[in-house]
């Protein structure tokens, strides 16, 4: 496994925000088909990475590879077409417009210069609706396809958020704190539906719920204060006596199990 | 039928009822011509929650270029139309490239300035636009054997184009670009995380929305004979936004409304009482303030209070709706 080419790669990435150091020499390195999770204490700079990584905030430093390919100066929304999807921390939907919508939109993503033509009706039989029907059905969400967005219960905005992620097809989904504020029934199905995704994606994702990390991540990566502090598989980490210094006191936001 | 359907059947039967119910044709023609002009403005703020002070640039430059070809070339009428369409699209792309590259107060502060810019431009170059008396005396040619030197035969011209112009933009409302374009305008950053490069969307909803607005300008300068300077004023851009959110956002046929609501009442109100846009303008607070959602949301409140049997509660609070959002 070792000598395959990563799926993803950062070399000494850096972002600054004026003189703040946000991510300083973070090197990373995510193997295909893998479950890679990121986990650290509040203002680690995990949501950074990911920004950085998907091409919402631009690397101040350093390179990114996706597939040995240079991507470090690709804009985000042409990352997607590349393969990389992603949901956010903080749920941003299209709230004024349908379930089915949201996730054909995300569908057509791959290929937005097809969307351009003002001449062009919506195929009802075009791969994008059936991209979302399939995604509905996974995420269970086929009984509020034509409910606004905004209408939803928080943890159906949730699972529709890792569902516009997973509406692009990308060989890589990055996944950001899937499971922030949802209740415990939601929470266990959120890691079985993370754990599926694995199946078919490479998995990257940010979480607290320590229950969640320790039992899917094939490798997990911790950070702190803008760096990565310990990689590794998850008993290692667990064990490491740097991640339990940097956790005694920080960790309020989640709970190890 | 489906919504779409319905509104296109509204619209031809505006088109059919005006000369049954209007003494002047000009001023019927003056609906419809605006009502393509705020239809357009419609796509710009209702579907991609762009408010642009740039219409009027795009409905002067369509005014000029209609009167420009038809007075120094012999070029047929059909393609001196085709002309200001492709003036207003090419200026409307222009102005969207540079003012889309900022968001929300100083894009709209963009397309002001460059409404100002074209009005000096006009001003000055007095020798092709004629300046401050306008561009005078353009020609009405006939259109292949329809001859249009009387108002209601110039109407009929007008209501068949009005009528092609909002298929058309129905049909661009309802394709993917326009689905994406509403997405746009309910959460770009969204639209740009899943892949959809939004400025290039922004973009040619600007070029369609100029290319109507500026053969609204042509259809406009026909109908008065002149092209005058105030096409290109700031002022136009002015009246082109407020028929548009009178009518409201929500959909083309409010547009419809919106125009014809306001060319109809200021001509009522100043021929009764010189300072008539002080009514306007209290309508407008009004709006703004009770029916964000326009004469058509007034419209379908009606309807629904009809069928439901009751009085019409016109009282009733206006639901939170996202209308006045995303500049």
């Amino acid at each position: 496994m070792s000598t395959q080419v990563p799926i993803l790669a950062a070399e000494n990435l850096g972002v600054r925000y004026g003189s703040f150091v946000a991510l300083s020499e973070v090197t990373l390195s995510i193997r295909p088909n893998t479950i890679h999770s990121v986990i650290g204490p509040n203002g680690a700079g995990k949501t950074t990475l990911f920004h950085a990584l998907t091409g919402r905030v631009r690397a101040s430093s350093g390179r990114i590879f996706l597939n040995g390919r240079d991507i470090t100066h690709v804009s985000d929304d042409k990352r997607v077409p590349l393969g990389i999807a992603r949901s956010f921390q903080v749920t941003s939907l299209f709230q004024n417009l349908s379930v089915r919508e949201n996730l054909r939109l995300a569908a057509q993503g791959r290929t937005p210069l097809r969307a351009l033509a003002p001449w062009r009706g919506v195929d009802p039989r075009g791969s994008a609706l059936a991209v979302a029907d399939e995604v509905m059905e996974r995420l269970e969400l086929t009984h509020v396809s034509e409910r606004a967005a905004g209408e939803l219960s928080h943890g159906q905005q949730r699972r529709l958020e890792v569902g516009m992620a997973v509406a692009a097809k990308p060989r890589l989904i990055l996944l950001d704190e899937p499971t922030s504020g949802m209740g415990i029934d939601d929470v266990e199905a959120m890691k079985a539906l993370i754990r599926d995704l694995g199946r078919d994606h490479t998995v990257l994702f940010i979480e607290h719920n320590m229950g969640i990390v320790m039992n899917i991540s094939d490798t997990v990566t911790v950070m702190r204060a803008g760096r990565v502090l310990v990689e590794g598989p998850p008993a290692l980490v667990r064990d490491d006596p740097e991640v339990r210094r940097a956790y005694l006191g920080n960790m309020i936001t989640g709970d190890i199990a | 039928m489906n919504r779409a359907s319905l509104h296109f059947l509204l619209a031809a039967l505006v088109a059919a009822a005006l000369p049954l119910f209007m003494r002047s044709g000009t001023l019927a023609s003056e609906v419809l011509i605006f009502a393509m002009a705020a239809a357009a403005c419609n796509l710009l703020l209702g579907y991609t929650g762009l408010l642009s002070f740039g219409q009027g640039i795009f409905f002067g430059l369509g005014s000029y270029a209609v009167g420009l070809t038809l007075l120094h070339t012999s070029l047929p009428l059909s393609l001196a139309l085709a002309l200001s369409t492709l003036a207003g699209a090419v200026a409307a792309t222009g102005v969207g490239w540079l003012s889309i590259r900022r968001q929300g107060v100083y894009f709209v502060m963009l397309t002001l300035a460059f409404s100002q810019f074209f009005y000096f431009l006009a001003y000055t170059f007095k020798d092709v636009t004629g300046g401050d008396n306008g561009l005078l005396n353009i020609p009405r040619p006939a259109i292949g054997p329809f001859t249009l030197g009387n108002s209601w035969s110039y109407y009929t011209f007008v209501a068949v184009l009005f009528l092609f112009v909002f298929a058309a933009l129905q049909r661009v409302a309802s394709s993917t670009f326009g689905r994406t374009l509403l997405a746009v305008r309910d959460n770009e950053e969204r639209a740009r995380a899943i892949g959809f490069p939004v400025r290039l969307f922004k973009i040619t909803a600007f070029a369609v929305s100029g290319a109507v607005t500026g053969l609204a300008g042509a259809l406009h300068a026909l109908l008065i004979g002149v092209a005058p300077l105030s096409s290109i004023e700031y002022h136009m851009s002015e009246s082109i936004l407020i028929m548009t959110i009178i009518g409201g956002t929500g959909n083309l046929f409010a547009s419809v409304l919106g125009a014809g609501f306001y060319v109809i009442v200021s001509d009522l109100l100043s021929s009764i009482w010189p300072r008539w846009l002080l009514l306007l303008g209290g309508l407008l607070v009004v709006v703004a303030l009770f029916m964000q959602k326009g004469l058509w949301g007034l419209l379908e409140r009606l309807v629904e209070a009809l069928r439901s049997g009751r009085k019409s509660p016109v009282e009733a609070p206006v639901r939170p709706e996202s209308e006045g959002r995303g500049i």
